[in-house]
């Protein structure tokens, strides 16, 4: 990375008349020849990557020649010859043809040969022993110190990497910003929000030399931190209020986000943050928040549309979690090893589903229902009457080493009610169907077969029916329609679907059952059934109080009055799935079967962790892991600086950029791990009290041509705010931000006919009061179609986890901040403080103030001024436009609201600086 | 300098910057003019282009790979997918086996959406005859297209990968049948921009009340930055969002308040010197050109009264007819992409509305005289030579009679097919008056020059003058294409 930026002062830029004449010296630098040693990864591997990995990398082998791993490179190729002997250039295949003069036997074959200095290397590197490192981003950060280097300015350790880069491309860091821009930055970082003019004062008249450092502590201690970090954690997660493709209905998954907000308030920490979004349920006794916390991989996107094969679909969010994994945690794109083996990266085509083995046996089947389903009930009585029912299993279980456990399966078949067999999992079906919902639905002498369900143990079938006839009796029978009957079940008419049980003889292993409906005298459907479970009655049978504790299980069952989130729950003994590898990525094409594992270029899962997702997420926070603690702290980093150290913040593999700092990314590593244990608000809090962060954002000329994407950070961010802060920003500004947390999605108002979405009568319902004003983050966000000026400033439809936002800059933008009925709303709400004193040119500056947090520069002052009397003018003239503005004969009103339409929409209010 | 040369010098320096640095690291190569001029996506070395945003301005108009023979698009999807069989791919022999059941080797290891057991084969539900000079069979219920018929290359063997709605339509729009690809008119804009500044480069007109099952996706950009995904036109309300002022603000006013933010972020850039701030000004401008131009072109009343006859179009209301119309005004201004969808099409017979003999006719009604009348009115202005008009499905319907949940069914349908169905194309250096590919007895596979959507997209861009290989985007580790990683241009039916 250094020689890029000393190549990039030697660049003569000459442009005129349209073309411009690109001059450039370019010498080989770092190291003078001979000197040192040639350094693979800096030095030999970009070659690698750009000129030969196309051919000769995981997807192509041409020649069986690969060079994604040393084994591969330095073995004997196709031809019977090694492409590389290390210290032997002679017998150096590669060599050889590399400096071939006959074009046709000449590497590589299209393009221009290889420079002289490239090919110089190359023979260095050979003749030195062809040394291999791995990628440097798979290799774990080793403990480093910062660089001594004598500066007031530094003030913590992140200064010092920063300023030693500097002083090599002799360069000085700018002047700190002043005190109201840095509260501006400060504030809008941490918590997403502007400081209130309050704030500001406080902070600009505290002297003491804490004062910065108190801010910073009052806005980690804020709720709206939380707030504003579950906002990012939110495009990871691909959270969204609808369940996507087709029909895009509506799912109820909001307490996820409720809990991204109180996890980051409390600043649980990154390792823990971590294990229980990947795998809370398989934690000891989990918590309803610990499994709320899985919800993160339930937002994978749910099909309903008719005639689509369930299994299809659940595939699909099992490969999205596996690829979601490692987009978040590693920055690793695993996508392509779907289909083959990584065409870069170490990465063989089964890894991946090696990763997919974690993922592959959770109990949700892209179930219209979206099952499983963690039930929280509203109603405290129903909550106490869980507890009787639980206390009733303590209480009657005669083996005390079990108590609890039975004790927590009927909590579980409560809250989750698993494992369910779902009806598409239904066979051999006689005068029946399966309707849209993939629910059974038969007629008089219909049957079908309910294929492997384990009954060892089992003492009832719990059914989930509807049915409006009545003298429907099924013949329950094992193995096969002639086989022993092992129930009878009288149907009854239900109100809606209701779920019942059916006791029937135990039996041992695994079964066939199959059920044959009888009612002669009803005509058509007799009965729709949405799953089937195989479970144990409740203990105490021949207890008083018995049919009580029985029935209130079955209402608690069949009772609605619950919040229902998605969550992962594994599948048990019994139910497990098998993963195979899916040739060329097609699911329908399964190759040899795998288990669970990770990469080998990676760290070796850590001993003694059990072979699932919960081992999966201790060897992503294991500190052997060489990528998680980078990642994480590059992704704070980037959002407080507008890039990362590694830019691209989505992959860290060999095809990702350089970091633009390494040392430092590793010490922030190291510090996120070891001094500050994994807490986010610490690592943040050192972030924003380095001198680097502080720093003033304005650009010379020449640092601007020298440093266009401030990748030296010679002075401070300047970066356009998301969708959701530019929202928030005007409301706050305006006093019209609600202040509320949590609960159900809302809906503010939006266009009239944004919602056009097939087999789905779901409409915008414009939300009452303050619910219209809150925060962007609890806007109602439907896949297929997004709030429209969310999507405006670039937020992505949250069908997939987009790691990194790319800003642009568009005249939608300016059509919406203009325009947006929310905005106009600001506007005129901004105008009415404005009002709160009395001379025009003080309403104006304070209008400016309200919205930057300064004072207005004169010259600025004298444009809103000109406005004013322009505006004022014109509306003498249109008392309607007054009224539409303002309400009728409110000048003064209507005219400031025009202009603070106009301060709502400079590039400084949009803009973090 | 004046601000705006400035702006055009910073983004030479950028761009020149920018494409110099990445020369650097894979040695020094030719820089090509074109990469000077914005964001540029032929300057396609397999190093990582990943590059923090697309800055300066990514809509300029860009040079294609090759000399193209059209300079723009306009795609009419009939959303749920007409069956052939009723309109172009004339069968008799499936009127013989009308009412018998189907026979096994069809079904054989094949899904369908919602066919269960054996059906019944069902018969042509239309008439056909020969029309133009050409002689290409089109059905009864297309009397205004058969007197074009002409002019259009008619694609018989089209197949696609996908037997539901939404991922077809993906498949179809974006390439892959999974969410999160850009679109074909993103890709479009993304390879060469726009020729109008005043309006967007691509843009969406959707008709039959509901957008297509696959949602906004199907105009969306996918990793693209997002400037290149569609903006859809509504003819309801504000014809592009927010485009109007609000009440009590007017052109006049507006200016006003434009010339005040212009001027404080000229201060601004003055005092911190980030050229960002410029591109604000120019896309404060653009969206103030908007506000006149978009209203301008959607505004169909002031058309003639004889077009109004040959479109069948009645301003003020929302179908396909008035959206034929604004297509041709769309691109008559030099935008792109005309991207329409008519919703209803998915004739299963369940009940009346998707009924052969119904829903369908009606379906057919709506649409055959506005893109008759679309193809006569770009001809007559010398339009169609350079702009490219596609009509389809996203799928194709089976010879099969539907039968959902293994029953008869109250009337006539047909189930989702991927092996064969019918597209038409024309203008934009398309060969007319030709029919392309064969399917077999029954209709139900093509058995001559079968044509996937990914070819369809191949030929697509090459009449607009790129090469579908490498017209590409770096997103997760790999360079991405419309065409995934297949796709060949049909040679065969171009001029």
């Amino acid at each position: 990375m250094k020689n890029d930026f000393l190549a990039k002062k030697k660049i003569l830029i000459l442009a005129g008349m349209g073309l411009a004449i690109v001059a450039a010296y370019w010498t080989i630098h770092g190291v003078s020849e001979g000197s040192q040693p040639v350094d693979f990864n800096t030095e030999i591997r970009p070659i690698l990557n750009k000129k030969c990995i196309t051919c000769h990398g995981g997807v192509k082998r041409s020649g069986e020649f690969s060079l994604l791993f040393r084994t591969d490179a330095l073995g004997v190729n196709e031809s019977g010859e090694r492409a590389i002997v290390p210290g032997d250039v002679s017998e150096s295949e590669m060599l050889r043809r590399i400096k071939h003069h006959d074009p046709e036997v000449r590497m590589p074959p299209e393009g221009d040969p290889l420079p002289p200095e490239e090919i110089t290397l190359l023979t260095r590197w050979i003749e030195e022993g062809a040394h291999w490192e791995d990628h440097w981003a798979y290799v774990k950060p080793e403990p480093i110190d910062p660089p001594d280097v004598a500066s007031d300015w530094v003030q913590n350790g992140i200064d010092p990497f920063v300023l030693q880069q500097l002083q090599q491309e002799e360069l000085q860091p700018s002047a700190k910003a002043d005190k109201a821009t840095l509260l501006r930055r400060l504030s809008l970082d941490l918590t997403g929000l502007p400081p209130t003019e309050a704030e500001l004062n406080h902070f600009l008249s505290n002297t003491s030399a804490e004062a910065y450092e108190q801010e910073v502590d009052r806005l980690l201690a804020s709720p709206r931190y939380g707030e504003r970090w579950a906002s990012m954690w939110m495009d990871l997660a691909r959270y969204a209020d609808s369940k996507g493709y087709e029909a895009d209905r509506e799912r109820s998954i909001w307490q996820y986000r409720d809990w991204l907000i109180e996890a980051f308030n409390e600043d649980k920490p990154f390792d823990e943050f971590t294990i229980e979004q990947l795998a809370g349920d398989l934690l000891p006794d989990p918590t309803d928040d610990q499994l709320i916390a899985t919800a993160f991989h339930r937002n994978t996107m749910n099909n309903d549309e008719g005639g689509t094969d369930d299994e299809e679909f659940r595939v699909s969010a099992v490969i999205d979690r596996v690829n979601t994994t490692w987009d978040v945690w590693q920055a690793t794109t695993m996508a392509c090893v779907q289909c083959h083996s990584h065409p870069y990266d170490p990465i063989r085509h089964e890894d991946y589903y090696k990763s997919m083995a974690f993922f592959n046996n959770t109990a949700d089947e892209d179930v219209a229902s979206e099952a499983p389903n963690l039930k929280t009930f509203k109603h405290p009585e129903d909550r106490q009457s869980l507890e009787e029912v639980k206390n009733w299993v303590i209480t009657h279980t005669a083996s005390a080493d079990v108590k609890l456990e039975k004790a927590a399966q009927v909590v579980n078949l409560v809250k989750l009610t698993e494992p369910k067999i779902h009806g598409h999992s239904f066979d051999q079906i006689e005068k029946g169907t399966l309707d849209g919902y993939k629910r059974l639905t038969m007629e008089d002498q219909g049957h079908n077969r309910i294929p492997g369900a384990p009954l060892t143990g089992a003492d009832q079938l719990l059914i989930r029916y509807s049915s409006d006839k009545k003298g429907t009796q099924v013949d329950i029978r094992l193995d096969s329609l002639a086989g022993e009957r092992i129930a009878t079940w009288d149907i009854q008419k239900s109100e809606g679907f209701e779920t019942v049980s059916v006791p029937i003889r135990p039996a041992t292993g695994k079964h066939d059952i199959y059920l044959t409906f009888r009612n002669p005298a009803q005509k058509g459907y007799l009965c729709t059934i949405e799953w089937v479970l195989v479970n144990e009655s409740l203990p105490g049978k021949d207890r008083p109080g018995y049919q009580e504790v029985h029935n209130q299980l079955f209402r608690l069952l069949n009772n609605d009055e619950t919040i229902q989130t998605p969550v992962m729950a594994e599948k048990q003994d019994g139910y497990r799935r098998k993963t195979h590898v899916f040739e060329r990525g097609n699911w329908m094409v399964h190759g040899e079967e795998v288990q669970p594992g990770v990469p080998k270029a990676w760290n070796a899962m850590p001993e003694g962790v059990p072979q699932n997702r919960l081992g999966l997420a201790l060897w992503l926070v294991s500190k052997e892991n060489p990528l998680t603690a980078r990642v994480a702290v590059n992704r704070f980093w980037a959002q407080l600086f507008g890039t990362g150290i590694v830019e691209t913040i989505e992959d860290f593999g060999t095809q990702g950029f350089a970091p633009s700092h390494p040392a430092l990314l590793d010490w922030l590593a190291q510090q996120f791990m070891y001094e500050q244990d994994w807490s986010i608000k610490k690592l943040l809090k050192q972030m924003v009290m380095s001198a680097t962060y502080q720093q003033s954002s304005k650009a010379s000329p020449e640092l601007l041509a020298l440093d266009p994407g401030n990748r030296l950070l010679a002075r401070g961010p300047r970066v356009r705010l998301t969708a959701e802060q530019v929202r928030d920003q005007a409301l706050a500004v305006s006093g019209l931000l609600s202040d509320k947390m949590y609960g159900a999605s809302v809906m503010p108002v939006q266009p009239e006919g944004i919602w056009q979405v097939v087999y789905n009568g779901k409409e915008w319902e414009t939300s009452e009061g303050e619910d219209q004003h809150r925060r962007a983050l609890y806007t109602y966000w439907r896949r297929t179609s997004p709030y429209p000026s969310m999507i405006a400033f670039d937020g992505p439809s949250r069908e997939f986890c987009v790691t990194r936002r790319i800003n642009t800059n568009t005249p939608l933008q300016a059509l919406a901040s203009l325009n947006d009925p929310v905005y106009m709303e600001a506007a005129y709400a901004l105008a009415q403080r404005m009002q709160q004193t009395d001379q025009v040119e003080d309403q104006l500056k304070k209008g400016y103030k309200l919205a930057m947090l300064r004072d207005i520069d004169p010259k600025k002052l004298r444009d809103l001024q000109h406005l004013y009397e322009e505006t004022r003018l014109q509306l003498e003239a249109q008392p309607e436009a007054v009224e539409q503005v303002a309400g009728p004969s409110n000048i003064q009103l209507a005219t400031l609201t025009v202009v603070a339409n106009v301060i709502l929409n400079l590039d400084e209010f949009i803009t973090k600086s | 300098m004046d601000l705006f040369q400035e702006l055009q010098y910073r983004r030479l320096q950028d761009q020149t910057r920018r494409h110099f640095l990445k020369q650097c690291t894979s040695g020094l190569g030719a820089i090509a003019f074109g990469s000077m001029m914005g964001c540029n996506p032929f300057s396609s070395s397999p190093s990582p282009q990943k590059v923090a945003a697309i800055d300066t301005n990514p809509m300029a108009t860009k040079f294609p790979h090759f000399a193209a023979k059209a300079k723009r698009v306009i795609y009419l999807h009939m959303a749920g997918s007409p069956s052939q069989l009723e309109l172009f791919d004339y069968k008799p022999e499936l009127a013989k086996l009308h009412n018998k059941d189907c026979p096994p080797s069809l079904l054989e290891g094949k899904k369908f959406a919602f066919i269960q057991g054996v059906p019944k084969m069902l018969g042509p539900q239309a008439q056909f005859k020969n029309h133009g000079q050409s002689g290409t069979m089109v059905s009864n219920h297309l009397p205004h297209f058969a007197s074009v018929v002409d002019e259009a290359a008619i694609i018989k063997s089209m197949h696609t990968d996908e037997f539901n709605h939404a991922p077809a339509q993906l498949l179809l729009q974006t390439g892959g049948a999974r969410l999160g690809r850009p679109s074909m008119g993103a890709w479009v804009t993304y390879g060469l921009g726009t020729e109008n500044e005043n309006l967007p480069g691509f843009m969406v007109l959707v008709s039959g009340g509901k957008t297509p099952s696959a949602g906004k996706s199907v105009w969306g950009s996918g990793f693209l930055p997002s400037v290149y995904q569609g903006v859809q036109c509504r003819s309801e309300g504000d014809p592009v969002l927010y485009v109007s002022n609000p009440d009590g603000i007017d052109g006049n006013l507006r200016r006003k308040t434009l010339d005040a933010i212009n001027s404080i972020n000229e201060k601004e850039y003055h005092d911190v010197q980030d050229p960002e701030i410029l591109t604000r000004i120019s896309q404060y401008e653009m969206a103030f050109r908007m506000q006149t131009s978009v209203p301008e072109v959607m505004d169909i009343n002031k058309e003639p009264e004889h077009i109004h006859k040959m479109y069948g179009t009645e301003p003020g209301k929302s179908s396909f007819a008035n959206n034929c119309l604004l297509a041709r005004r769309l691109v008559e201004k030099g935008v792109r992409f005309v991207q329409l969808f008519d919703w209803g099409w998915d004739s299963h017979g369940t009940d009346k509305s998707t009924a052969l003999e119904d829903g369908f006719q009606e379906k057919c009604r709506q649409v055959d005289q506005p893109m008759a009348a679309l193809i006569k009115d770009l001809k007559q202005r010398g339009l169609l030579e350079e702009t490219l008009v596609i009509w389809g499905g996203e799928f194709g319907r089976t010879p099969m009679q539907e039968n959902r949940n293994g029953k008869e069914m109250p009337f006539m349908g047909r189930d989702h097919h991927t092996e064969a169905f019918t597209m038409w194309m024309a203008g934009g250096g398309i060969k007319g008056g030709m029919t392309y590919g064969e399917t077999d007895e029954i209709g139900y596979y093509g058995i001559k020059n079968r044509v996937h959507v990914h070819d369809m997209q191949a030929t697509v861009l090459h009449q607009l003058g790129m090469n579908h290989e490498k017209l590409t985007f770096p997103f997760q580790g790999r360079d991405f294409r419309l065409t995934d990683v297949a796709g060949k241009v049909v040679k065969e039916i171009i001029a």
